[in-house]
């Protein structure tokens, strides 16, 4: 096993697995929208982290298009976070929650 | 040394905040506690030689959308998590989603324990190479505007097209100017 420490990729793989799984979690238990907003987040991040730390750890030299898939995933999630937010203040104001649970329909 | 403390440092912040994130009971905390998860994962970007992202990681993460989330949850009438009792179905969703997400962490920290030392024989020795010219803000800005740059324009792109529609679902839901509280139905 490698060691633990910045120079190791398995430690970095390590941290976005549970990262990512933690965003799972969020996503299949919370009933709020926010709350799988916020997995998707996380999930979002972990694949990130993941580029970044294969294009650091590339055989021969680092290669910056890690950092730049990075970017990439950034600019989704900002994306989605704004369409997201939208669509959570149109059934904000169809039923007054946004419970998914309860949430059945966007017109009102 | 000093250097896989601070390592585990951002890794923990990264880990707690974002275990605190899935499992808090109140929406502002565990919003909080993602801020918490992605300002440890920009620390981990500083120890991948990513500074540029970390920097975009804090911008725009933390200072864009996670803002933007805690705005949201204003629209929530449960914050605080004390729902009436979940009935029964939605607590059996629950628990498996947690031995859902509980198999996916293991397998995924399986599999890279399996292939660790494979791993680490294929790893870049660092400070080989010029870090000006193949890691770094300088070498991600030219690979992005040379054989990245149409992908780059098509993200503009989506983010003007995200933004627009984001504006059009909010103003069919606009209130009427004449103070009626309905919905005005689309």
């Amino acid at each position: 096993m490698a060691e633990f420490g910045p120079s190791s990729l398995a430690s970095y793989l390590i941290v976005a697995g549970i990262l990512f799984a933690a965003g799972v979690l969020a996503i299949a238990t919370r009933r709020n929208a926010i709350g799988v907003l916020i997995g998707l987040e996380l999930m979002f991040n972990a694949a990130a982290l993941q580029f970044t730390a294969y294009g650091r750890f590339r055989a021969g030299a680092p290669d910056p298009q890690g950092q730049i898939a990075a970017v990439f995933v950034v600019v989704a999630a900002a994306a989605e976070a704004a369409v997201a937010l939208a669509l959570l203040f149109a059934v904000y104001r169809t039923s007054k929650d946004v419970d998914l649970e309860a949430t059945r329909e966007l017109r009102s | 040394m000093i250097e896989t403390l601070l390592f585990a440092g951002c890794a923990l912040c990264a880990i707690a905040g974002a275990l605190g994130a899935a499992l808090v009971k109140n929406l502002f905390h565990a919003a909080l506690l993602l801020g918490l998860a992605l300002v440890g994962t920009a620390g981990l970007y500083l120890f991948l030689e990513a500074q540029w992202l970390a920097c975009v990681q804090v911008v725009v993460y933390v200072g864009g959308i996670l803002v933007l989330i805690l705005f949201a949850t204003l629209f929530s009438t449960d914050i605080l998590g004390a729902v009436q009792r979940a009935p029964w179905s939605v607590r059996m969703a629950g628990w498996l989603g947690a031995v859902l997400a509980g198999g996916v962490a293991w397998r995924l920290v399986q599999v890279v324990l399996a292939e660790a030392r494979h791993l680490d024989r294929t790893r870049s020795a660092p400070g080989v190479a010029d870090p000006l010219t193949t890691s770094g803000g300088a070498a991600a800005g030219n690979v992005l505007l040379s054989s990245w740059f149409v992908p780059f324009l098509a993200t503009g792109l989506l983010l003007t097209v995200a933004l627009v529609a984001a504006v059009a679902t909010v103003q069919r839901f606009r209130r009427p100017a004449n103070g009626g509280s309905e919905a005005i139905r689309g």
